[in-house]
């Protein structure tokens, strides 16, 4: 758990410029020795491709082609894949940028290894990151995919959960089309929240069945990755109380959570107000929850 | 012994810290169990469906149960509804085959009777079984402890 706890927070990075500063270089320290857990053959299919351009850091909209080597070399990622990799001989070679990726464990090789994509992609239109993650989901239950993590943010978009509590949208659809946001209902856990640019949102798509995981554990894990995330930059954020899911600074809500898990995959997953534009919040009572406000 | 750990999970919880598994959900003979977790109770042709209590301990807290309706066909591995519990929406999965004939309306108002009572009120839907042999492919109460 604590190396998929930091994994995510990587994922967090911003890579994504527009997103934060920089991450202080001392972040990297933590990922140092990690190499939890599972054992077999794996092999990371590259067929998958994404539906939306990546911006590139120079502005530049990224080729397909492109878009998975840059990925495995780009600064902290690349990082990762070495240090996991620390304690076990051959897994892929970083030399092979351009060339699908075969990571094929020899068997005899007992190392217990856990494999995780993450995908930084920009702001990617909701629906199209529904079908998306709906599609990973389907491959990764039957094992085509290693377990992913999509990074990625949305235009302004309101979404609302399986208990479709319209009745906490406190503006009219029309009022939305004139604000520019989108409505969407999912199938995820959770109130209705709001998603906007400079809000960071991970979609984890992982198997909670291979790790042994329930949906409280696997919150919980999500919580923490933020509150870990929160103090790099000195904020003390904290879980919030019994019932109250999501990451709290005081009285405020700065992470969200809204999940779903259908055959131990998830799908949806977190969002981090990093520099929303927390006026869109006054439309909605946020998570449900009336006398709590929201912050980044 | 059994109260230090139980003061210990509670501590662990209160302390919102990570606690060892305790490994005493509890299981009820005469069922038969899915390795996703669900429960099914025979009586005749009728089959009863719920959750376990492991299933319902990993879950956490369940506030809104979605019922499918009723005359719906169920089949045996494929979701017929889904349970929320902290912001998560789980799918559950039909443990046999056939129609549902019954579900537990309580669970609207009260979901949390899948934690309280995982095994009795906390029934979920009753399925009139198209196929009684698909009940040799679950398994028993011994089984199951073995499995969790």
């Amino acid at each position: 758990m604590a190396s998929l706890v930091l994994l995510l927070f990587e994922a967090l990075h911003p890579e994504d410029a527009d997103l934060a500063a920089g991450m202080p270089a001392s972040c990297a320290h933590v990922l140092q020795g990690e190499t939890a857990v599972r054992g077999s053959k794996r092999e990371v299919m590259r067929s998958s491709r994404r539906s939306s351009p990546e911006i590139r850091k120079d502005g530049g909209v990224m080729e397909e082609e492109e878009k998975l080597p840059e990925m495995r070399e780009s600064g902290k990622t690349y990082g990762i894949w070495r240090r996991a990799c620390a304690t076990s001989t051959r897994r892929h070679s970083p030399a092979t940028s351009g060339k699908t990726t075969d990571n094929v464990m020899p068997l005899q090789r007992m190392k217990l290894q856990r494999n995780l994509e993450v995908w930084k992609m920009g702001v990617v239109n909701y629906l199209e990151a529904l079908k998306l993650q709906e599609r990973l989901a389907a491959d990764r239950k039957v094992g085509k995919i290693p377990d992913t993590v999509l990074s990625l943010q949305h235009p302004p978009t309101y979404t609302l959960g399986k208990r479709q509590t319209y009745h906490n949208l406190l503006v009219s659809k029309d009022d939305l089309k004139t604000m520019g946001a989108e409505l969407h209902c999912t199938e995820r856990g959770g109130d209705i929240t709001f998603h906007g640019p400079q809000q960071a949102i991970l979609y984890p798509i992982i198997s909670l069945r291979d790790i042994g995981f329930g949906a409280r554990n696997y919150v919980e894990g999500l919580e923490s990755t933020m509150i870990d995330l929160a103090s790099l930059y000195g904020v003390r954020a904290h879980p919030g109380k019994a019932g109250e899911t999501g990451v709290w600074v005081g009285n405020r809500k700065i992470g969200a959570i809204g999940v779903r898990i259908s055959s131990g995959i998830t799908s949806h997953g977190l969002a981090f107000n990093i520099d929303p534009d927390l006026k869109y919040f006054e439309h909605i009572v946020p998570c449900g929850i009336l006398d709590k406000g929201v912050t980044h | 012994m059994a109260s230090r750990l139980l003061w210990a999970s509670r501590a662990a919880s209160y302390l919102r810290i990570s606690a060892f598994h305790r490994g005493f959900s509890s299981v009820v003979k005469d069922l038969k169990y899915a390795d996703t977790h669900e429960w099914v109770k025979v009586d005749g042709t009728s089959a009863t469906i719920g959750i376990t209590d492991h299933a319902q301990d990993h879950l956490g807290d369940v506030v809104y149960v979605e019922l499918p309706d009723v005359g719906i066909a169920v089949e045996q591995g494929k979701n017929f509804g889904a349970v929320e519990s902290v912001k998560a929406t789980s799918d559950i999965n039909s443990p046999v085959s056939g129609e549902v004939v019954e579900v537990n309306t309580e669970l609207s108002s009260s979901p949390g009777l899948v934690n309280a009572s995982p095994y009795d009120k906390g029934w979920i839907i009753k399925v009139q079984m198209k196929d009684a042999g698909e009940l040799n492919s679950l398994m028993d109460s011994e089984k199951y402890v073995k499995f969790c």
